[in-house]
């Protein structure tokens, strides 16, 4: 290993850890599907505390057009080509869930004003790979592969688009789908040669809202699939039945040579642990329960979606959200088979346990979160879909998205609001917008892999 | 070539002729009307707008589920006209297109078509 190298990322998860504190990050904000008929926009924020603009929004840009639903975004280059001093961590893509459009925005000359560099336009992928609904962007070493749920019809199970460091259109990445039904988010640990992948749904059925009997109907998934990843197809699928239904992210522990891993069930409300056992067999578990909650007024239990996890940089933390009870929480996974409940606090959600945070009322509840790589500062934003949002907080498209930091205690574990940090995009220039997926300019928590 | 006249209730009752054989969101974008939209192929929703008088060929949507068609609602990324027709647009029109699945789940008969039984009669 060249320790002089200068390649993007670090050298190892520990060394992530002790890099600089974040000073600015970057977030979607949508107005796709809020009646407010701008474009979406990638927003940049202002989290150093020492900044006059400390807790602002401090500049915008816009896509070219609207419509897209911005959602997740990833690198061009992450620490999987940190030996290579030939790459550099300068562009972000934005996929636009609607539109399939894939925005390629350079961070890296002004990252306080990110510009557009190109657009690879929907139709050019659906043509050449027959794939729409992009979602989870990952490099690998000098490529990068993006899931899409659907194919060009918005049909399941879609595929992987593989795009070359110039983002020219190479084709499909995967070999095979095999049985797969549905993709969603995927991970991959290459000390292991492995990749797991989870299901949402078929564009056709997440895109237009949700459905509580199209779960029962099989239009959600319920399933895990483990790949080979030189041979690019999958080799193994789990059936996670009730205890996983709608099983969407995916995280390995970030040692690259930790073979345990966690996926959200979203609708299930549960945590899935996997791990390779001393047989070299794959396994599964379910760790983490959470309980349906009942709404006083409402005929069915309410679930508490967990839409997201995420796994701190010294793999001792799992984070989660429940979207609809309105709570975030902190488990201790020391030891991965037994987490143990370390934080929660409230913001929004359904169940009216904290209605106002800092002062502004909170629409929605917490839904996408980013934490800072020496794990003490966690940032979680309010929306989740467009659709989905208009269904279950209809009062977002008055009040919009906000961005809250929560300090977390990494040593002994516990977390809370801190007081002085609120970003309310009900106050945007132009109305209110929605913020979701966060990421910072020199890798987070959530975008990096090691070889 | 068939034209027909869309006039949208809440625009002033603005009037705007369509070609029957484009449909009605490109139409009306062409004369100006700002309109939401978003995948442009039938399966996302976001252009959905309100029928409340003429008809109109939708068949290559995918969004709607027959709550939603009963309440009126038309995806305009894909819908033809097929007669003079009253639209309201918008995300004012969307009243009855956004329901919470918990508080107030679907009957059978009002799913997706694909999956909806026979309403019981």
């Amino acid at each position: 290993m060249n320790n002089v190298c200068c390649g993007p990322g670090y050298a190892s998860p520990a060394e992530a850890i002790n890099a600089p504190r974040e000073k600015l990050l970057y977030t979607i904000a949508i107005y796709t599907g809020t009646g407010i008929q701008k474009p979406d926009y990638l927003a940049t924020v202002d989290v150093d505390p020492d900044s006059v603009t400390y807790s602002q929004v401090i500049h915008r840009l816009e896509m070219p057009g609207i419509g897209d639903e911005l959602h997740h975004m990833g690198w061009n280059a992450c620490s999987s080509c940190h030996d290579d001093n030939s790459m550099s961590r300068k562009y972000l893509i934005l996929p636009g869930v609607r539109s399939n459009n894939l925005h390629i925005v350079d961070t890296a000359t002004d990252p306080k004003a990110p510009k557009l560099y190109k657009v690879i336009e929907g139709a050019e992928i659906k043509s050449k790979a027959d794939l729409s609904g992009p979602h989870t962007v990952h490099c690998l070493g000098s490529d990068i592969i993006i899931s899409f749920l659907g194919n060009a019809k918005g049909e399941a199970p879609g595929g992987y688009l593989h795009l070359d460091k110039d983002f020219k259109i190479m084709g499909r990445w995967e070999n095979s789908m095999g049985d797969i039904k549905f993709g969603y988010d995927f991970w991959y640990q290459p000390r292991h040669n492995i990749m797991v992948s989870s299901e949402w749904a078929a564009p056709n059925t997440f895109m237009p809202g949700f459905d509580l009997e199209e779960v029962g109907h099989l239009k959600y998934g319920r399933e895990l699939h483990f790949w080979d990843f030189e041979k690019r197809k999958p080799i193994q699928s789990f059936y996670l039945g009730e205890d996983g239904l709608v099983p969407l992210e995916v995280k390995f522990h970030h040692n690259p040579d930790s073979t345990h891993g966690f996926c959200g069930a979203a609708l299930s409300t549960n945590v899935i642990h996997w791990w390779k056992d001393n047989d070299e067999k794959w396994q599964w578990e379910k760790v983490i329960d959470i309980e349906n909650e009942m709404h006083p007024e409402w005929p069915i239990p309410l679930p508490g979606v967990m839409s997201a996890i995420l796994v701190s940089m010294d793999d001792k933390y799992l984070y989660l959200n429940n979207w609809l009870h309105g709570d975030m929480r902190q488990y201790d996974i020391t030891d991965p088979h037994k987490p143990v409940l370390t934080g929660q606090v409230f913001m929004g959600g359904l169940l009216g346990k904290a209605p106002k945070v800092n002062g502004v009322e909170v629409a929605g509840g917490p839904q996408m979160f980013q934490l800072s790589l020496d794990g003490k500062r966690l940032y979680v934003t309010t929306s989740l879909f467009s659709t989905w949002d208009n269904q279950f907080y209809p009062e977002i498209r008055e009040k919009g998205g906000v961005m809250l930091q929560i300090d977390c205690d990494p040593v002994n574990g516990g977390m809370k609001v801190n007081p002085n940090f609120m970003v309310n995009f009900g106050q945007e220039p132009n109305g209110p917008s929605r913020c979701h997926e966060a990421r910072y300019p020199g890798g987070d928590c959530t975008s990096d892999i090691w070889l | 070539m068939t034209k027909y006249m869309v006039k949208i209730s809440n625009r002033g009752n603005a009037e705007y002729e369509v070609d029957d054989k484009r449909p009605i969101l490109d139409e009306l974008r062409r004369h100006g009307v700002d309109l939401p939209y978003g995948c442009k192929y039938g399966g996302c929703i976001t252009c959905a707008a309100k029928l409340t008088a003429g008809n109109i060929d939708q068949r290559r949507q995918v969004a709607l589920n027959n709550w939603q068609l009963d309440n009126g609602y038309v995806i305009l990324c894909v819908a033809r006209a097929r007669s003079d027709i009253t639209l309201e647009i918008g995300t004012e029109s969307h009243d009855k297109l956004y329901r919470n699945p918990f508080l107030e789940p679907l009957k059978s008969y009002q799913l997706k078509s694909d999956i909806a039984s026979k309403e019981d009669t």
